[in-house]
């Protein structure tokens, strides 16, 4: 594999630099013991970006929230959220946040919890908005400790988006939800994207970031390993699928010899390829005098694209 | 804030479990331990009739019960569980939190003061001379618990998982029993007197005991009970920052 340029890692864009940044880490690094959770991280969020933050377990998302939520404090670097430390964005109502796991109070209603949850915010919300935004009017009155994994999950959205923030952040927000109101999930999430938030979200449900995000930013090892959206990301990581089959048998030479190619296959007369730019590829390929039959060309889910940048991260150091 | 503190409330009054605990069971034994007295039994080492003695012993326990038992754990058991972290990320002030757990012990108790009261006047007839002595002994016990509020959210901040019950227990009933809040010190061997004297709850219990005489409470009491109210909060807050304290 030779797509391993990583894409660039600043999360600078040209068209939207001039604004103030909602989320600026400059050089943020943290580690746990001798584990670097967070590893020199420049990561930069503005105004009205919906973005996922992707990686697998242990690749620094959750620390990497802790950092901006001011609960936890880096070793080196700096954190700012909306040109201030993160506690002080916090108690202005800036954010709205929803932890991954951790339990809410027990023996309330969900109502009085949202109701907690509204007063508490600054510029919080009807306490009946808030309930039917995230689909809990019918069990208002239900304890909180009676409440499946599913309600709960959106009782912590509730509790998260009580009051006009300008930052939400989610960590891992539909864990435990099935299909249906994840989907429901993702449409409120849309309606508060539309309203002008930024929206940050950690997940590992690839088709969630590439489905929600505008931008999607993959960490890996507490670095940024790519940076941008869903379908640059594919591109960066260079995979598109080409196939089709020939009349005689392939000249395997002159195929791998085309440019973008980044992977060859060929069984009889049918050839499988992947390149980093298809254009290119099949261009030149015509360039050769062939004639493709039953020529497809498909671009990679992000999940592949995402496995194949991981690949080529960590196959260097680990050879 | 105000709706936290609230809520806190609503929710301690809920408990069954607790209200059982910090209302009913004072009375019980109270009705238990006076019951077989007559209104002539002098308790030993004090000027009052047993009822009056344990009326006040019970309201006391009732009272230390409702600020310490319902705190230490929860706040414990909250820290651990993660909602404490939750409601970082609100815009409450820091304190915010500590200052609704010790609201809703403040109310707690208040019941569990006056159920003793009303119990010992009806089943037991007690009487005080003036109207004035409830109203002060109400007032003495209710401000008194907040040196055990404060003892509870440092216990709660200091304590994790399994051993904040065993904790909050063995502080609890050795309060309550060497503090002489469950039969008289007199009956004590001397050393045990001795530590009993210094203790919180000796203090907290003599407040009342002198109020029913019909005397102010005793300087040396009330400023024992301001020592330790400094000294349980300061350690309260000292914890709290501990474990507020981002790494």
């Amino acid at each position: 594999m030779t797509a391993t340029t990583a894409p660039s890692a600043t999360g600078e864009r040209a068209d939207t630099a001039a604004s103030p940044p909602v989320v600026g880490f400059t050089g943020v690094s943290k580690s746990y013991g001798t584990v670097r959770a967070v590893d020199g991280l420049d990561l930069h969020l503005h105004p009205g970006e919906t973005v996922a933050l992707l990686g697998p377990n242990g690749a620094g998302k959750s620390s990497t929230l802790d950092l901006l939520l001011g609960l936890r404090t880096p070793d080196s670097g700096r954190v700012e959220v909306f040109g201030t430390t993160p506690r002080q964005a916090i108690a202005r109502g800036r954010v709205g946040a929803m932890l991954q796991s951790g339990c809410l109070m027990q023996e309330v209603t969900v109502r009085e919890l949202v109701r907690l949850a509204c007063d508490l915010h600054p510029h919080g919300y009807p306490v009946d908005e808030v309930l039917e935004r995230a689909d809990l009017t019918e069990i208002a009155g239900r304890k909180v400790n009676k409440l499946s994994g599913g309600q709960e999950q959106r009782l912590r959205f509730a509790f998260a988006t009580a009051g006009a923030s300008d930052l939400i952040v989610l960590d891992e927000p539909t864990t435990g939800m099935d299909v249906s109101s994840r989907q429901s999930f993702w449409g409120s999430m849309r309606e508060q994207a539309r309203q002008g938030r930024t929206i940050l979200f950690a997940t590992h449900y690839l088709e969630e970031a590439d489905e929600i995000a505008d931008r999607v930013i993959v960490l890996h090892r507490g670095r940024v390993l790519a940076d941008g959206s869903s379908a640059e990301i594919k591109a960066m990581a260079g995979v598109r699928r080409i196939s089709f089959t020939l009349d005689g048998p392939p000249d395997e030479a002159a195929l791998r010899a085309l440019p973008a190619l980044t992977g060859l296959d060929v069984a009889g007369r049918t050839v499988r390829m992947r390149s980093t730019d298809a254009d290119a590829t099949v261009h030149a390929m015509y360039g050769l005098g062939l004639y493709p039959r039953g020529l497809e060309v498909a671009g990679l889910g992000l999940e592949q694209a995402f496995l194949a940048i991981t690949d080529a991260a960590t196959t260097p150091e680990e050879a | 804030m105000t709706t936290l503190a609230k809520l806190e409330i609503v929710r301690a009054l809920r408990n069954k479990r607790f209200m059982f605990f910090t209302v009913i069971y004072p009375s019980l034994l109270f009705l238990m331990i006076a019951g077989a007295s007559k209104k002539t039994d002098i308790a030993p080492g004090t000027p009052l009739s047993m009822p009056l003695y344990y009326m006040v012993a019970m309201a006391s326990f009732g009272a230390l019960t409702a600020a310490l038992m319902g705190n230490s754990e929860q706040i414990a058991k909250e820290r651990e569980g993660g909602w404490v972290r939750q409601l970082r990320l609100t815009s409450l002030p820091g304190r915010g939190y500590v200052t609704a757990k010790i609201a809703s012990a403040a109310v707690s108790t208040l019941p569990s003061i006056v159920i003793v009261f009303i119990v010992a006047a009806t089943a037991k007839g007690v009487r005080l001379d003036a109207a004035w002595q409830w109203l002060a002994l109400t007032g003495a016990i209710w401000a008194g618990s907040l040196v055990f509020a404060a003892l509870g959210v440092a216990i709660g901040y200091l304590a994790t998982g399994d051993a904040v019950r065993p904790l909050t227990m063995i502080i609890y009933f050795g309060l309550s029993i060497l503090g002489g809040l469950w039969m008289p010190m007199a009956s004590y061997p001397q050393w045990l007197r001795d530590i009993g004297a210094w203790l919180p709850t000796h203090a907290y219990a003599a407040l009342g005991q002198a109020i029913e005489v019909g005397n102010a409470p005793h300087a040396r009491d009330v400023a024992l009970l301001a020592g330790y109210l400094v000294l349980f909060a300061g350690a309260a807050a000292w914890l709290y920052r501990k474990d507020t304290r981002t790494t």
